[in-house]
């Protein structure tokens, strides 16, 4: 226990003000400053308030609806949207699974690969840069477009898949690709790692970069191997980056609309319906109120899965 | 200016933000009249002038539209028409929330089915039975523009959703080019494919495209010629033995089409009969511009899979997309009806039909477009309003669509119709 020291006087003196005393004065001795200061932040709070506030809000009252999206007339049906969504339309249980099949998919092929073809380019030699060009080139295509060139590809008839192993010899392996329904949403998340990986090479290239040259070189002094180097160099040091890609690729598997629409056109068949896909399906049936239920849900599962890979994916470097 | 606290400026920044939440509260749907609109009533009469946006989904028809508004322009002083495009899907999922307002489509066109009672219950349409432009029209080519006794609609187009066929790939095989019963409909499917082509090119892989085939598969099948509303009423059943008789025919064909169909796009269908690789394209005249378009030089004709032992009561299926409207809530209706009339104006009807290669209900129209011209008879005979689009809902009639593509992929028709079921008793 430490002993009080100095004179009585100095320990009567006022103490110097905790953060408790502070807030306390503040609140008794208000800070007072020009009002104008205070209409500067008000254009954005009038936009977020507009285009976010709002439309949540609305979204959150439409899902306790029967609103049919243009009729005045709708009942409060209370949370029978949300109770219908999971026990009386296998439609939307069907896009649900699909969707998690698709995102642990891409999530698990992207990463990997981008990953890959990180590592394989990561020198800044002439041929890397070129191909690390091609490698990204995909991702500046619009979804849009790459949805058609893929879908050409994968045509039965005059696709460049089937041409392709026509043209090795390999007829047996042809197929419908997308018409076979156990197969199709294999072959779409082959596209949208196609579309995606580039950029998360990149991401992945940054964090290698990052690596000091130095510890490859005592490590290959110490004897170490290649995998030995990638386990102890260079997987803790690009374990950061690995967090945001699976973070980003869940995001972005969710989300895959644009891509699965323009390959399976609209309404996509039940084999490669999403939950995005199949809240525009509602939203185009006249359904406002279920399909804001459903927007809920397909919110609130984003949100769940990217806090739950925070929480497991906390791939941080050593020492940190 | 007198300063204020930061309590004070926190107090209006959360003021305004439950402004946004109460107003964000309002109840859905807005107004008690939707956009203003006033239900069934005749387009108000005035002065033909000022602007009339026209809106409706067929891009490809855009030219055309451009020629006929200068011609309508040169008839009216200071009248302007502007044509408002979307795209199909687009028109579909938003063309109520677009036009009901009347921001844009004074003048405007509707998808039969869902689409026209969505319009109807919103109260967009005006009256138009007694109409100068009704009067132009075929009478039995008008009813899927009806709602009760009103003429809400003038259903513009005719587009017959039968196989397309290659006339010269059927002379070559022998083939009956008009079978009266789905036993020679197999055989004329049979003589093609000895000869060395495709039967049928069917775009499975395209949900819109390949459900026009349902339309004809259906047509003499069912007991009753409301068999789709009924189907999703609960009255009827996809497991029913007519609709399972319907799904075994699909079954038939499967040997008839070309590989992988279920996977094939619209497109590469096209081409495969475009090309001469397969002798029947199972959309509908509406690609007759399209197959044109990819260089198909030969005679085109429609074939009827007539699915009956020979007593079926249809010849045929046919459609009437595109129906006309005046928008109840326009400002501007005098000239937004003017532009009505004026399209459904034997003359005008006629430049657009074979200029776009599309028949149209309008009577005394004359097809001088060689591929309407033969195909002009099939007008007169008797065809069935296309079945699928008394679904009015989407999800219903997908899943009844998808119950026959997965018998063409394999799965067995009690399947497939079980699986379709599920769907339609969930929704009912």
């Amino acid at each position: 226990m430490s002993t009080p020291t100095g004179t009585a006087a100095q320990r009567k003196a006022p103490h110097s003000p905790t953060r408790t005393d502070t807030a306390k004065a503040r609140r008794r001795s208000p800070t007072r400053v020009n009002p104008a200061l205070y209409l500067f932040p008000l254009p954005a709070v009038a936009i977020i308030a507009f285009f976010l506030v709002m439309p949540t809000l609305q979204a959150f009252q439409y899902a306790i609806t029967d609103w049919n999206g243009f009729s005045a007339a709708f009942n409060y049906v209370g949370l029978d949207n949300f109770v219908r969504a999971f026990t009386k339309d296998s439609l939307f249980t069907n896009a649900l699974t699909n969707n998690l099949k698709f995102v642990l998919m891409v999530v698990i092929a992207q990463t990997a690969f981008s990953l890959i073809l990180a590592l394989l380019l990561t020198k800044n030699s002439r041929g890397s840069i070129l191909l690390r060009a091609l490698f990204f080139f995909p991702t500046i295509l619009s979804s849009v477009s790459v949805a058609f060139i893929w879908k050409f590809i994968y045509d039965p008839n005059f696709g460049l898949a089937n041409a392709v192993l026509g043209g090795v010899g390999l007829e047996a392996l042809q197929g419908s690709y997308l018409g076979n329904n156990a197969q199709a949403l294999y072959w779409v998340a082959v596209t949208q790692v196609w579309f995606h990986a580039g950029q998360m090479m990149v991401v992945y290239i940054a964090g290698l970069q990052a690596i000091p040259r130095e510890l490859y070189e005592a490590a290959e002094m110490d004897g170490a191997g290649r995998w030995q180097q990638f386990k102890s160099i260079t997987w803790p040091f690009v374990a950061p980056a690995t967090s945001i890609v699976v973070a980003y690729t869940t995001v972005q598997s969710f989300k895959a609309f644009d891509l699965i629409l323009g390959i399976a056109g609209n309404p996509p068949k039940q084999s490669l319906d999403i939950l995005s896909t199949r809240i525009y399906s509602t939203f185009a049936n006249s359904e406002f109120g279920y399909a804001a239920a459903q927007s809920i849900i397909f919110m609130a599962m984003i949100a769940l899965v990217t806090w739950l890979q925070r929480r497991l994916l906390r791939l941080t470097p050593k020492g940190e | 200016m007198s300063q204020i606290s930061r309590r004070q400026a926190i107090a209006i920044l959360g003021a305004l933000g439950f402004g946004a939440t109460a107003a964000a509260c309002a109840g859905p749907g807005g107004t008690t009249t939707p956009g203003g609109a006033t239900g069934p009533a005749a387009p108000a009469t005035g002065a033909v002038t000022g602007k009339v946006s026209f809106a409706h989904w067929r891009g490809e028809d855009k030219v055309v539209f451009d020629e006929l508004i200068k011609r309508f322009a040169a008839l009216h002083d200071g009248v302007e028409v502007v044509q408002d495009i979307s795209t199909s899907n687009d028109y579909n999922a938003q063309g109520l929330q677009k036009v009901r307002g009347a921001a844009i489509g004074d003048a405007f066109a509707t998808f039969r089915g869902a689409q026209f009672k969505n319009f109807t219950e919103a109260g967009i349409y005006s009256e138009l039975k007694g109409s100068k432009a009704a009067a132009n029209y075929q009478p039995g080519l008008l009813t899927a523009g009806q709602s009760g006794d009103s003429q809400l609609g003038l259903p513009y187009q005719v587009v017959f959703p039968m196989p397309m066929a290659n006339a010269d790939l059927f002379d070559k095989a022998g083939a009956e080019i008009a079978p009266k019963d789905w036993d020679g409909f197999l055989a004329m499917c049979e003589k093609l494919a000895a000869s060395g082509v495709i039967p049928i090119s069917w775009p499975g892989g395209d949900v819109g495209n390949g459900g026009q085939l349902f339309n004809c598969m259906i047509a003499n099948n069912a007991p009753v010629d409301d068999m789709c509303a009924q189907i999703e009423q609960g009255k009827l059943k996809c497991t029913d033995d007519w609709f399972l008789k319907m799904l075994g025919q699909y079954k038939d064909l499967v040997p008839y089409l070309q590989p992988n169909a279920t996977g094939t796009a619209v497109e590469p269908a096209q081409n495969l009969f475009s090309q001469g690789k397969a002798a029947m394209l199972a959309t509908g005249s509406y690609h007759i511009a399209a197959v044109r378009g990819l260089g198909a030089a030969f005679p085109i004709e429609l074939v009827f899979p007539n699915t009956s032992d020979g007593n079926g009561k249809f010849e045929g299926a046919y459609n009437a997309t595109f129906i006309l409207g005046v928008n109840s809530a326009s400002k501007n209706q005098a000239a937004s009806a003017a532009w009505i009339d004026f399209l459904s104006e034997p003359e005008n009807a006629g430049y657009y039909a074979n200029q776009t290669a599309q028949h149209v209900a309008v009577k005394d129209v004359e097809y001088t477009n060689p591929d309407l011209k033969r195909l002009s008879p099939w007008l007169d005979k008797k065809t069935a309003l296309a079945a699928r689009f008394q679904f009015q809902n989407l999800d219903v009639r997908n899943a009844v669509e998808a119950s026959a593509t997965a018998v063409i992929s394999g799965t067995s028709p009690e399947q497939a119709a079980e699986a379709a079921q599920k769907i339609v008793d969930e929704r009912i």
